[in-house]
């Protein structure tokens, strides 16, 4: 397995797709906060502020988008490619390609989720002075469940990502699906009874209240540490049994 | 130890009602340079991907290095190298970090293999060329040094020689030569390009409409696309007799219908008019014949019927 996980791990770090939105998303992190010394009307904000409205009202969005346009270049591409051909005969068994592959693209996704918390909280740090910062506690817990999140999102891309045998195929509907998957989801939990707690209690709803962290108590914390966990384990799961099924072409 | 490198026994491959490959027998030994000879669509690409794995039979087995489980076939994947359908590689990628990329997987420990590869194939020079800047001889190339990572103990190549300019071929020719005759890797071998084929393999299979019709070794084929003197007499064993008395050689055949396959002579067809007729033999077909491969392998397809 560890051959496998270096080799994924050797990939990602040559992935340009990687590569490219690694930079895109510091450049922005980084570039993003100046815009409010035009805002001329209300001030400066305090870095606790910049945190909580701009970097962690945008997660979600970098959560589910981001990572899809790494899983058509990083996971789809090895069949159009067909370097999976190789990897497949190489002498190792599709269970454990499966879970090597998806533990690096896992890997990206976390640290594609975790440049802006990263970058935009340390460029506004330097930009509007070190009064006013976040709780620690508060910055680590939030960060911990964007990783969190951000690997749960990547497993069920994943498994798109091995259905599709083409990167644009799979960017596409990556993007389609987490653009519009929550208006579906609200209907069918208002709709149907017993799926409104299961639907209530998915990363699709949850991931919205990881900026709530600090208002939760015990139990919803253990709740929102638990379901990322169960989706990861869970479409692993799926992904390893399509992916052994999967004739490759 | 398994003489056998590779067995199918009856392995066959369904997709929906066409049946791409059916009851395969086939067998490679240890040391052949198996080539495998087939039409677009006659099944030889599948085939190749049922024994590397990469699809599931829908009966019969495959048999590597005397392994035929699942999880025993995947170990024993790790003793070969391949090219299925065209080079592996990664384009954003070098050459020596496609070859990096895969000596991880392969879990080959030391560095020193991918500089090695590279020389051996003749591209340490481009070791830093980005794969997608590679011209197609280069590629196929890089994807035979991927195949050769780790020494595997038997090569599976398909189409290895495809877009290579002659110079490339004839390198390429060598190069697997070298590995066979040297380090004993065992080759399977699929190529379009049957004039080159014949100059490479030393056994042969003919895959048609997914069916395996004819394994042979190169010994087998040299006799039967043998250059030789058709002749038909009116009195055949006679003729035959005349032939190894007045000619002194038995390196001959009478067919069924009385044509007499002659080998030698070829350069002197005056001669054997003129001893066959002496002897008051009236000559009725006298031409020199044979084939090569591929007008072998056109007249083994020609009238093997459809599914």
């Amino acid at each position: 397995m560890s051959n496998l996980i270096k080799s994924e791990w050797f990939k990602l770090t040559k992935d340009q797709s990687f590569r490219v939105l690694t930079l895109l998303l510091i450049s922005v992190a980084v570039l993003f906060p100046l815009l409010e010394f035009d805002n001329t009307d209300t001030g400066l904000p305090t870095v606790s502020e910049y945190h909580l409205n701009n970097v962690l009202g945008i997660h979600t969005d970098i959560i589910k988008l981001i990572p899809s346009i790494l899983a058509g270049f990083f996971i789809t591409s090895e069949y159009s490619m067909g370097t999976m051909k190789s990897i497949v005969s190489s002498g190792n068994s599709r269970g454990r390609i499966y879970f090597a592959k998806l533990s690096m693209f896992s890997v990206g996704a976390v640290i594609l989720s975790l440049l802006l918390p990263l970058f935009m909280t340390g460029a506004s740090t330097v930009y509007f002075g070190f009064a006013g910062m976040p709780d620690l506690a508060f910055y680590l817990q939030t960060s911990g469940l964007i990783a969190l999140y951000g690997a749960a999102f990547a497993s069920i891309m994943a498994i798109f990502a091995t259905i599709f045998s083409d990167s644009g195929k799979t960017i596409g509907f990556l993007l389609f699906m987490f653009l519009l998957v929550d208006w579906p989801l609200q209907v069918l939990a208002a709709k149907v009874s017993f799926l409104e707690p299961i639907i209530n209690h998915s990363v699709f709803r949850l991931i919205y209240d990881i900026v709530n962290i600090s208002q939760l108590d015990g139990k919803e914390v253990f709740i929102m540490v638990l379901i990322p966990v169960i989706t990861f384990i869970t479409s692993g799961i799926i992904g390893s049994y399509i992916f052994h099924k999967k004739e490759i072409k | 130890m398994n003489e056998y490198v590779l067995k199918t026994n009856d392995l066959s491959k369904k997709y929906k009602d066409n049946l791409a490959v059916s009851k395969v027998n086939l067998s490679i030994k240890q040391g052949d340079i198996y080539g495998f000879i087939g039409q677009n669509g006659a099944g030889k690409s599948t085939l190749i991907r049922l024994i590397c794995g990469l699809a599931k039979p829908t009966n019969g087995s495959v048999e590597l290095f005397g392994q035929s489980s699942e999880s025993d076939l995947i170990q024993a994947r790790k003793r070969i190298g391949t090219i299925i359908e065209g080079p592996a590689l990664y384009p954003n990628m070098t050459a020596a970090e496609n070859l990096e990329a895969h000596r991880l997987l392969k879990g080959i420990p030391g560095k020193d293999c991918v500089e090695k590869t590279l020389t051996l194939v003749g591209l340490q020079e481009t070791r830093k060329k980005k794969a997608k800047n590679f011209s197609l001889g280069m590629k196929q190339r890089l994807g035979i040094a991927i195949a050769l990572l780790g020494d595997p103990e038997f090569l599976i190549l398909d189409e290895p020689i495809n877009g290579l300019d002659p110079m490339g071929v004839v390198e390429i020719r060598g190069l697997l030569k070298k590995l066979n005759q040297e380090h004993g890797i065992t080759i399977l071998i699929s190529s379009h390009i049957l004039s080159e084929l014949h100059l490479l393999a030393t056994h042969y299979g003919i895959i048609h409409n997914g069916k395996l019709i004819e394994q042979l070794s190169l010994k087998e084929l040299n006799k039967k696309c043998q250059q030789y003197l058709h002749i038909k007499v009116n009195a055949p064993n006679k003729a035959a007799a005349v032939i190894e008395s007045h000619l002194k050689t038995k390196n001959f055949e009478v067919m069924p219908d009385g044509a007499i396959k002659l080998f030698d002579f070829l350069d002197a067809p005056g001669e054997i008019s003129q001893t066959l007729t002496s002897q008051n033999l009236i000559i009725e077909e006298f031409m020199p014949m044979g084939e090569d491969l591929e007008s072998y392998f056109s007249t083994r397809v020609k009238g093997v019927p459809h599914e």
